[in-house]
């Protein structure tokens, strides 16, 4: 008997709400869009709720993937990450632990946004 | 516009006898469509729409269990009962819907036909959808509620026999033969589908299915609608059974014994 496969794998993107983005949450065998889009409604979608649903053949999906990252090395640059910037929460913790006057003196109290603490 | 609830139907001997009339022939050919759909379980051509399918039948046998709720209601026994120990005269569906699906048994070389399944689902869903639209104006309010509950089911239902159909006919050429073979073979025995039985008039004029004629053109016209899409034979309906009249083929006696076999071991038991 002649064996054929006419079914592609579908990968399916599910928007839940109209705020969010597609999520990737499964994939399907199908013979079509069509059916792939039938089925995956039918299988994962009979409980669950969604605004919109994309199907896409898994051969048209392009990707770069773990191997393929070594012309994309990125320079460390910490200074362009909030990481870089950690120090200024211990900052902002001292001074408001130690607030101090216009001068520059300690002053007897308060924070150093205004608000007072007594 | 009079609606009837259940007491003014329950306590109304004609009414009461004619909206069970047409309830039969609703939950007996949702029952049947259950049974022979669930028949698939495992068999389907792959197991993405063996899940699609086995819901879809799940949900036939969801509206004949609705149907039949309503006719308990009347007073006619339990759903159970009703849908298990009722003998085959009894029994209002279509000779369409209680045929096998293909040579073979479930259990033994089941050799089941994927185009003819999907031929018939097809046309039951075109009778239901076009007969439940109508009834959602049914004088009779449980008779509408329901209608209304079904119908959002019913449509996808369509829709996946549809997607089905359009995908046989144009895939390749041995899809296409199965189709057309399948289509040819259906018209012999969906001649009792739509039709609403001897009563047909007076379910009419009491108000429990308005517009009975345009119900039955809506079917037919779709059916050639997609008869013209797809480039098959017109289809002329004929059978020689009548389900509405009572009268049906073997297929129903083994279908009956087989979906109620365990419930008639013991009908008192408490699952």
């Amino acid at each position: 008997m002649d064996e054929r496969l006419d079914f592609d794998v579908y990968e399916v993107f599910a928007q839940s709400d109209s705020l969010s983005p597609h999520v990737h949450v499964f994939n399907v065998l199908a013979s079509s869009p069509d059916m792939a889009m039938a089925l995956a409604e039918e299988n994962f979608f009979r409980r669950a709720e969604f605004v919109s649903l994309w199907v896409v053949r898994r051969d048209q999906i392009h990707q770069i993937g773990f191997h393929d990252r070594e012309g994309f090395q990125k320079t460390p640059k910490a200074y362009r990450t909030t990481d870089d910037y950690k120090y200024l929460r211990d900052k902002w913790r001292y001074y408001r632990d130690h607030p101090m006057n216009p001068d520059g003196s300690p002053a007897a109290g308060g924070t150093v946004d205004g608000t007072m603490d007594d | 516009m009079e609606r009837w609830t259940i007491e003014d139907v329950a306590q109304n001997p004609e009414r009461r006898q004619l909206a069970a009339e047409l309830l039969w022939q609703l939950a007996d050919d949702d029952l049947l469509m259950g049974f022979r759909d669930q028949e698939w379980l495992g068999l389907a051509p792959h197991i993405e729409e063996d899940v699609a399918f086995g819901s879809i039948g799940q949900e036939e046998i969801g509206h004949a269990a609705l149907y039949f709720g309503i006719l308990e209601r009347l007073g006619f026994g339990t759903a159970d009962d009703l849908a298990s120990l009722r003998s085959v005269s009894e029994r209002r569906n279509s000779v369409l819907i209680e045929q096998p699906n293909g040579p073979g048994h479930y259990l033994e070389s089941p050799r089941y036909e994927w185009a003819w399944t999907i031929v018939r689902h097809y046309l039951h869903d075109v009778w239901e959808m076009a007969l439940l639209t109508a009834l959602t104006g049914s004088v009779f309010e449980p008779l509408g509620d329901a209608a209304e509950k079904i119908l959002r089911e019913k449509r996808y239902h369509l829709a996946h026999q549809e997607l089905w159909m359009r995908t046989m006919a144009g895939h390749d050429a041995d899809s296409r033969v199965r189709l057309e073979d399948a289509w040819r073979r259906a018209q012999d025995w969906a001649g009792d589908l739509a039709d609403l039985g001897p009563y047909s008039s007076a379910l009419e004029s009491a108000g429990l299915c308005p517009g009975v004629d345009s119900v039955v053109r809506h079917y037919h016209e779709r059916v050639a609608e997609m008869a013209r899409v797809l480039g098959l034979p017109e289809m002329r309906m004929q059978t020689r059974e009548n389900g509405r009249r009572g009268e049906h083929t073997e297929a129903l006696q083994q279908a009956l014994d087989t979906l109620s076999e365990v419930y008639r071991l013991d009908p008192t038991a408490n699952w």
